[in-house]
């Protein structure tokens, strides 16, 4: 069974061999004499990758991912000033709840991307994925997300090669509680 | 001083800022969902911040090549690890002891 998917894939073998060897390059670094241990990790590695991930084709867009960094590591450094303003200040500014987002995306890898790319925008984690349907879990309610989540599955499906078209009830997010049982996050006061 | 080591100190210094946030939302914030939050986000901004820091200290690109890895590998563990205890806590379905 490996052996048919490594010859029905030459390029991804390829392509995957030459990954996993560079990030071997990368964590030992240029020994010629660790390949004895490197040469065999990067096969097997080759060989599970094929096996959990089967090669297909993918419509990967290098500029589009190029434009994602920038947008990323921008909304990674507003979620952590974000965060850190609402836990430093003495008044603890948060509002715990839930918000119902739906999905447009349809491969798995880039429901992935979506999903993890989800707990660094300012404000929102991802807490669940029931079919078509993300929980975000959100420091406050109150505060508009949806906005943000769709810029995000923008950027995301033009990587993936995919259009997702808007939903008209996408603006009509349900909101609730994270937690019906407990009181509400009170302001604290530390003085 | 040279004026670069300075920028990069700063930067090993706002790391350094952004994990104390995450510890004191960790200890402030009221739910196990909203420490999450606060562990993904500041600590990701923190340790990119110390690996921008410590750039200018690597002997070889291996070496600065390595503390984005470390620092791609941090981001993806923790915000998998966060969707994955959340959907835990939020379904009920854990095998919580407490």
């Amino acid at each position: 069974m490996h052996l048919q998917t490594v010859f029905a894939h030459p390029r991804a073998v390829l392509i995957r061999t030459a990954g996993f060897a560079l990030v071997w390059l990368v964590l030992v670094g240029p020994d010629p004499a660790s390949w004895i241990v490197g040469g065999p990790f990067v096969i097997a590695a080759t060989l599970a990758s094929l096996r959990l991930s089967e090669p297909r084709k993918r419509n990967l867009s290098l500029p589009s991912l190029a434009r994602f960094i920038p947008y990323f590591l921008r909304e990674s450094l507003r979620g952590g000033l974000d965060v850190a303003a609402r836990v430093l200040l003495p008044r603890l500014r948060v509002q715990p709840g839930n918000q119902d987002y739906r999905i447009n995306l349809t491969s798995s890898e880039a429901r992935l991307v979506f999903i993890d790319s989800i707990s660094l925008l300012p404000g929102t984690l991802s807490a669940d994925l029931r079919g078509d349907h993300v929980t975000v879990h959100a420091l406050d309610v109150r505060t508009e997300v949806v906005g943000d989540l769709m810029t995000l599955e923008r950027h995301v499906a033009a990587i993936f090669g995919e259009s997702p078209a808007p939903r008209p009830d996408q603006t009509t997010a349900h909101r609730s509680p994270a937690r019906p049982l407990e009181q509400p996050a009170r302001p604290e006061d530390h003085s | 001083m040279d004026p670069l080591h300075l920028v990069f100190g700063a930067s090993l210094i706002a790391g350094a800022f952004f994990f104390v946030a995450g510890t004191v939302g960790l200890i402030r914030l009221p739910d196990r969902f909203s420490r999450l939050h606060a562990l993904t986000k500041a600590d990701n901004v923190g340790l990119g911040f110390i690996v921008l820091g410590l750039m200018p200290l690597a002997p070889d690109i291996f070496y600065a090549l390595k503390l984005v890895l470390v620092w791609l590998l941090v981001v993806i563990a923790g915000a998998t690890g966060a969707h994955l205890i959340a959907k835990r806590a939020l379904r009920g379905d854990g095998e919580d002891v407490l």
